[in-house]
């Protein structure tokens, strides 16, 4: 994309989007190749997590969700599906090395994806300085 | 020393060991790091690729010193 395009699209709806929906900010600035990469890789860490740990790491009352929701859509989708699984709190077993590791890949997911998003903002918001840094 | 040395990598290689888990994530972390900092999808896996290895031979190196350190000491 030439950055007479990139001029036209706002950063801040990139920036949103990639919240949204990991890779979406990136598909929103017409690279279609790397906002699938992205969603594929993120999405699959949460489903990752989730899995390990039974389904139970993503508690809003927990530090690790602040981490965690970053992941945007996957991570406030499956929520839900958390707060059901882990009702009783006493019935999960916190100390279980797998629900750690598997709490440590969705807080990781919502890093990389705050990562993604603020590539996709930067590529929008100073299109000149990115080519010159990536090529 | 020798023995906490063999007993190390016969635990680093079990399946048991926890360390295992990481190992994927340490990929998608460095392929999604490096796709954020190059266009070219060759240069992205090569980058990623180094990346990885770096991290990993580091995670090894430093299991090993704590192991070695929990047994002789």
């Amino acid at each position: 994309m030439t950055a007479d395009a990139y001029r036209k699209r706002s950063p801040v709806a990139a920036l949103v989007l990639g919240w949204i929906l990991p890779g979406a900010g990136h598909a929103y600035a017409g690279l279609w190749g790397k906002a699938i990469l992205f969603f594929l890789l993120i999405t699959a860490l949460v489903v990752a997590g989730m899995v390990m740990s039974r389904g139970t790491n993503l508690l809003p009352d927990r530090l690790w969700y602040a981490a965690q929701v970053c992941a945007g859509g996957p991570a406030l989708a499956l929520t839900p599906v958390s707060q059901y699984l882990a009702t009783p709190r006493e019935s999960v077993d916190w100390a279980d090395p797998l629900h750690e590791t598997g709490t440590l890949y969705t807080a990781v997911a919502g890093f990389l994806n705050l990562l993604v998003m603020m590539d996709a903002y930067i590529r929008l918001a100073y299109p000149g300085r990115r080519q010159e840094e990536t090529a | 020393m020798w023995q906490a040395i063999g007993g190390f990598f016969a635990h680093l290689f079990s399946l048991s060991n926890p360390l295992w888990w990481y190992y994927p994530l340490c990929l998608v972390v460095a392929v999604v790091y490096k796709a954020t900092k190059f266009d070219e999808p060759r240069k992205i896996v090569l980058a990623a690729l180094h990346f990885f290895g770096s991290v990993s031979a580091g995670m090894i190196v430093l299991a090993a010193v704590f192991y070695v350190v929990s047994r002789v000491f």
